[in-house]
């Protein structure tokens, strides 16, 4: 199959909040099986604080579905919280806010169904980490819509990311089915914003080589 | 991984009903000889495709859009048209047979910006069902699996943005919901039927 180009451009990548931590996890644990996780899906590392010892953490991921799941289920909570206070501070108004008010309210639903499933499995849901959210970005609309395009064309690379990895058939049917919904998330994020909602006719995954690429300004050697 | 080790995979056994619960959903995945093989569930999908994309040809031919509309639904013909070209590549490569194209009627589709987008918007939402409903029966060819969930994804994007363009409303128009919903392959081929004259095997 023809792969295409990721929507987003290596430079958006790597300026994505001039590099400072995101996510903050209270507990190291949570912070290292997070940083673990990006590494099997590809994406989301650039979200974290990282010290030199977290390049050997990429090397032992083992891919779980469980790990996976956990992995997931931090990418949804930092989306959730980052539409619930969007829309607290009225960032949007009119149609945007009507469109904008789902993806909310689906993030929400996925936290709560991902951490059912991990239940269900017999895991640990992994803990909600704290978020620290670059200035202005609930105030400034501009701002805020290419923070979203942001969280969802990453979201999508991570569950695409995901799909070979998935060990139950169970597992790959929740992802899948949220997989598309973040499709769906993306392309109305890109319209709103003037962008392009149809970046490429496949969507993107992100292997752990580009993770490293991505991250390795972050990472104190 | 090989070809060879691709197409090994023939007469996959789809796992039993999958009834996952997940926010009290019902999955409706491909059962138990829905597909014969991987080839099978890949030429499902490339006689949905030949379906879309020669709708948007037909379509965007009309001179019925202008502005935004234009440009993204000109997009969105590319996209299917890839979809095509690297469905039958990869039947091709994994040495069966690339159904032909079917002879296809849409109606009075193309009487207004309205109607072509409406049925835009029909094919999107089915072929978003329908990726996801024959997922199951690709689940031990990882390398296929990853290719269509690549396109399901694209599928999603077109469907919301249609909706959106119908300004319809944003939960039940332009999203379906938390989850998509799969569709099994005869409720796909039912809902495909009306616009295929021709005799294919979907």
């Amino acid at each position: 199959m023809i792969l295409m180009e990721s929507p987003i451009p290596a430079g958006r990548r790597r300026l994505l909040f001039g590099g400072r931590p995101v996510l903050t996890f209270r507990e190291e644990a949570s912070r290292r099986n997070f940083i673990k996780g990006s590494a099997l899906v590809g994406v989301g590392a650039t979200f974290v604080a990282y010290t030199a010892s977290d390049q050997t953490a990429f090397a032992q991921g083992s891919g779980t579905d469980l790990e996976i799941l956990n992995f997931a289920l931090t990418l949804e909570f930092l989306e959730a919280e980052f539409y619930t206070m969007a829309l607290q501070n009225n960032v949007v108004s009119g149609r945007e806010r009507e469109l904008v008010t789902p993806i909310r309210d689906h993030e929400m639903a996925h936290v709560q169904a991902i951490t059912a499933t991990v239940q269900d499995l017999g895991g640990t849901p992994t803990e909600k980490p704290m978020f620290t959210f670059p200035d202005g970005v609930f105030t400034d609309r501009a701002m805020f819509l290419e923070t979203a395009s942001m969280f969802e064309e990453l979201g999508v690379t991570a569950y695409h990311g995901q799909v070979p990895n998935i060990q139950s058939p169970d597992v790959l049917a929740a992802a899948a089915s949220i997989a598309g919904v973040e499709s769906r998330h993306a392309a109305v994020i890109a319209d709103i914003m003037g962008g392009n909602p149809f970046p490429a006719p496949f969507e993107n995954s992100r292997t752990k080589d580009e993770v490293l690429n991505l991250a390795g300004q972050f990472i104190q050697s | 991984m090989q070809r060879r080790d691709l197409i090994r995979g023939a007469g996959t056994v789809i796992p039993a009903t999958v009834a996952f619960q997940m926010l009290g959903a019902k999955w409706a995945f491909a059962q138990d000889g829905d597909f014969d093989s991987p080839i099978d569930v890949l030429n499902y999908a490339l006689t949905l495709e030949y379906l879309e994309a020669e709708f948007y040809r037909q379509g965007n031919s009309a001179d019925l859009l202008q502005g935004k509309d234009a440009e993204y639904l000109r997009t969105v013909q590319r996209d299917e048209e890839a979809h095509v070209m690297a469905l039958t590549d990869t039947i091709n490569k994994l040495g069966g047979s690339p159904v032909p194209a079917p002879k296809v009627d849409f109606g009075d589709a193309f009487t207004s910006r309205e109607s072509f987008l409406e049925a835009g918007f029909t094919f999107e939402n089915l072929g978003v069902s329908a990726y996801l409903g024959a997922a199951p029966a690709l689940f031990q060819e990882k390398e296929l699996l990853s290719a269509a969930a690549s396109i399901f994804g694209v599928e999603a994007r077109h469907a919301a943005i249609l909706g959106n363009l119908l300004e319809k409303p944003a939960e039940g128009g332009v999203y379906m919901g938390a989850t998509e919903t799969p569709k099994p392959r005869d409720e796909v081929l039912q809902a495909a039927a009306p616009f295929i004259v021709s005799t294919v095997t979907l």
